[in-house]
């Protein structure tokens, strides 16, 4: 007979096969939402891809989504390393946008570039991290769930977010429009040519690559692994659990405040509506699209960067909804877990029936 | 006596290359408790988790009322009314008893009449349960009269008690006692997986004795005529081989000392009383006793992972308050936990990786210390591999990837490259083949030559082949410490686990 049995070694390209199937599921699903619609998938997948890829210009705004992308699944990835689930990056991300753009507007306003940019940089991080540190003190110290006080935070941060550019930090010579004032010229980040492609996209990388080295060549990036892989053997070797998750979280927010930092010095200029776009949320997808490899996040935030893009292609051309693209993404993700659950078991023949053990 | 409700004959099955139950004949009576005793290890388990269908057999056959009959589930064995009551209960905690009940026996009565079969079962065999309390309120004594009533409302017939009463207090073991003796007297058939001989002695008709997955005794023999004595040296065992060379070694300085040490258990299991005992540098000190007597908060305890209640303890010349104890790092301990997958070991790690569990301080390098030395390791995981023999390619490969004996043999070297005045070795070679236990066996001996060994085990030839003194547990107390010199310690030792002192 032929049973479905746990594997009990890993595949071996197990990251990979889930990848795949994602990519493939979302595909599938997104040729049955085309038909249904009434517009032949190949057209429609024609006309994403000539959106993404028919120029410089569009190819460089798949770029510029996924700078803040990279950032978010660096920091979704850097706690899910350890277990720990940050949904937060939204909130950290906001709290790194209103610590960059006050720093900016009115805490240095008169600096030089050289040294105003680094400013920025540490405060939005800064920001990040302050808003993570909640979640991770309540985790570490009452054991509270990680998951729902990082949920939960995200809709306080947009809130006083918008409180303050309603409120207290409106550009008085905005004409009523809610926003602050445009940060200061020396705070704003360089951008590449013509493309709105800002120095936030080569910094994106440098932290995929430290990541990937603090994971694996310091002791503290070994911990991480350890307590994320095993609890019962960090306990056994002594580990300092609670530290880590301080540590850890703290990291993760830093990475999903400078996406806050990118998106308010590197493309609005100020702090306003539209900060809040859910890259953070996305950053989970990333995350796990890249099998929580830091090397693989850049890769996967550009697939889903070129994946918003196109969406909006779609609007432009065929006429359809770009909300196609978040389907396209919820797929993407269940594809991610269908594949990863299909890794982890193997179909057995045997003549005898038997539960493993 | 009447035919025999179930038969088991030839019954065999086998995990990997270790015989779990090798051969078993057993049969089963209808108004009879049949206890099935033994060590930990011994099968007992395995035999009636197969006749409960939540294993296939690999040989042998399964006969009720004479007729062949294979369960390839649980639910198919319960359909057949055999029913066992877990050690782990199967309840969900936020749900009410009646809910609970209607999610396995709903269909039979509906909802509805799920709260008046309740009522009625739990009448008819006196287990007072009140079907709308949740089972989190419950005690644990309530919680396994909820899962004995499911199995009744179930029809079983036969009822298997995996170590009823290790979750009990003791008015709550009487209690269970009344029930299953009134379970009897309705001519119910009861298995009572134990190894604790007061409950063979009280309530038992029948004895099997299982030892190393074969049936010691495979024909029922009547419980009241044997005494505790005659039942201990049954269950242990008499075939002690030494097969050792021990080669003298000269003590040295106390190396560990516990005066009065008390405290339990981290995870609320059993706790431990007024310990006192030491160790000096070039012996193997050993504690024997049968699983769940407080030895794993013990060790957990010594070896600085959880704090214990009182006492002092005296490590390497310096005191230490239990609480001292719990604060000052257990760097200097080296310890091989019983649980070698989960916390031994990270199976998905390298050998390599696994070498910095413990001896992550060893691996500091470069920028104040604050990396990790990756081909120190990788050497350190290599030369293991060569010293002990471990069989596999690499120590790239992952750890999950050896088998128990190699994995074992990693987790000593590790431990052993600590060059620690205390040595720990808790059940090292449970679970392992003939030629890992000699081999890791050959390493404590000569771990002694550098430290002082304190191995905890439940295997009595361990013990007798190894130790130089021996003190053997017996519900969180140190009974009696046994020289190993001491002429007739086979038999003292296997009385004394059995809570016997002479």
């Amino acid at each position: 007979m032929i049973r479905v049995a746990k594997r009990k070694q890993p595949l071996r390209y197990q990251g990979a096969v889930a990848t795949f199937s994602a990519v493939a599921i979302a595909l599938v699903v997104g040729c049955v939402i085309f038909a249904a619609l009434g517009v032949n998938p190949l057209t429609a997948y024609t006309a994403m891809g000539k959106g993404v890829l028919s120029s410089v210009d569009a190819f460089s705004e798949v770029l510029v989504k996924a700078t803040p992308l990279i950032f978010t699944g660096l920091a979704v990835a850097t706690a899910a390393t350890m277990m720990l689930w940050n949904i937060g990056a939204e909130g950290q991300l906001v709290w790194g946008g209103i610590f960059a753009a006050g720093t900016a507007l009115f805490l240095f306003p008169g600096l030089d570039g050289w040294l105003l940019i680094p400013l920025v940089l540490a405060a939005s991080a800064l920001g990040g991290m302050v808003w993570s540190l909640v979640p991770a003190l309540l985790r570490a110290k009452l054991r509270v769930n990680e998951i729902l006080t990082t949920l939960l935070l995200n809709y306080v941060a947009i809130i006083y977010m918008e409180h303050l550019f309603y409120g207290p930090w409106r550009d008085p010579a905005g004409y009523g429009f809610p926003g602050t004032a445009q940060i200061p010229e020396a705070a704003q980040l360089v951008r590449f040519g013509g493309t709105r492609i800002s120095i936030g996209f080569p910094l994106a990388l440098l932290c995929a690559v430290f990541l990937y080295y603090l994971l694996k060549k310091s002791i503290w990036g070994y911990q991480v692994q350890v307590i994320g892989k095993e609890q019962r053997a960090a306990h056994y070797a002594g580990f300092n659990v609670t530290g880590k998750i301080l540590t850890v979280m703290a990291l993760s927010g830093a990475f999903a405040g400078l996406a806050g930092m990118t998106e308010v010095c590197g493309i609005h200029y100020r702090l306003q509506t539209g900060l809040a776009v859910g890259y953070g949320y996305d950053g989970i997808i990333v995350a796990w699209l890249a099998g929580l490899n830091p090397l693989a996040v850049p890769f996967a935030a550009i697939l889903l960067g070129a994946l918003f893009v196109g969406g909006e292609q779609l609007q432009s051309v065929l006429g359809l909804p770009s909300s196609i693209s978040l389907i396209l993404e919820g797929a993407l993700l269940f594809g991610l877990f269908a594949g990863q659950t299909l890794a982890r078991y193997t179909l057995t023949f045997s003549s005898r029936s038997e539960v493993p053990s | 006596m009447s035919d025999p409700v179930i038969s088991l004959r030839g019954l065999s099955k086998r995990f990997g290359p270790v015989w779990a139950n090798r051969e078993v004949d057993l049969d089963l009576f209808p108004g009879r408790v049949h206890a099935l005793l033994g060590e930990n290890g011994a099968g007992k388990s395995t035999l009636m988790s197969i006749l409960a269908g939540r294993y296939g057999a690999d040989k042998g056959t399964v006969m009720m009322h004479g007729q062949e009959v294979t369960f390839s589930s649980p639910a198919k064995a319960l359909d057949h009314g055999i029913g066992m009551v877990y050690q782990r209960f199967m309840l969900i905690e936020s749900m009410s008893v009646a809910d609970n009940l209607a999610l396995t026996v709903g269909k039979k009565y509906g909802r509805r009449g799920v709260d008046y079969e309740i009522r009625q079962t739990a009448e008819q065999y006196g287990l007072s349960v009140d079907p709308e309390k949740r089972i989190f309120e419950l005690s644990m004594g309530e919680r396994q009269r909820v899962e004995i009533i499911k199995l009744l409302m179930l029809d079983a017939e036969v009822l298997i008690f995996d170590e009823p009463t290790s979750v009990l207090t003791p008015p709550e073991v009487d209690a269970l006692f009344v029930i299953i003796d009134r379970l009897r007297g309705e001519g119910k058939t009861i298995v009572l997986i134990t190894h604790k001989l007061e409950e063979v002695l009280k309530l038992a008709d029948d004895i099997s004795i299982m030892r190393k997955g074969r049936l010691i005794i495979s024909e029922p023999i009547d419980a009241r005529q044997m005494s505790r004595q005659q039942l201990a040296r049954l269950m242990v065992g008499r075939d002690v081989v030494l097969r050792v060379d021990k080669k003298e070694v000269a003590l040295g300085e106390t190396v560990l000392a516990l005066d009065g040490f008390s405290g339990d258990s981290p995870s609320g299991g059993p706790s431990f009383n007024e310990v006192t005992f030491e160790i000096r540098k070039g012996e193997i000190f050993s504690i024997i006793g049968v699983a769940g007597n407080g030895q794993t908060g013990l060790v957990s305890a010594i070896a600085g992972l959880s704090r214990a209640g009182a006492g002092t303890i005296t490590f390497d010349g310096t005191s230490y308050t239990a609480r001292e104890w719990a604060m000052a790092s257990a760097a200097e301990i080296a310890y091989v936990p019983e649980d070698r997958y989960q916390s031994g070991s990270i199976g998905s790690m390298s050998i390599a990786e696994n070498f910095g569990l413990t001896r992550l301080q060893a691996y500091r390098s470069g920028l104040a210390g604050l990396l990790l030395d990756r081909q120190k390791m990788a050497a350190d995981g290599r030369r293991a591999i060569g010293e002990h023999n471990i069989k596999v390619e690499s120590s790239e490969a992952s750890a999950g990837s050896l088998s128990g004996g190699n994995l074992q043999k990693v987790i000593l070297a590790r431990e052993l490259t600590r060059k620690a005045k205390l040595f720990i070795a808790e059940q090292p070679t449970q679970g392992l083949d003939i030629s890992a236990t000699e081999d890791i066996w050959q390493a404590l001996l000569e771990c002694r030559e550098k430290a002082g060994v304190l191995l905890v085990t439940g295997d009595l030839k361990e013990v007798l082949s190894l130790s130089d003194r021996i003190g053997v547990i017996f519900n969180g107390r140190i009974l009696e410490i046994i020289d190993a010199h001491d002429g007739d310690r086979v038999d003292r030792v296997g009385l004394l686990m059995a809570g016997v002192r002479s």
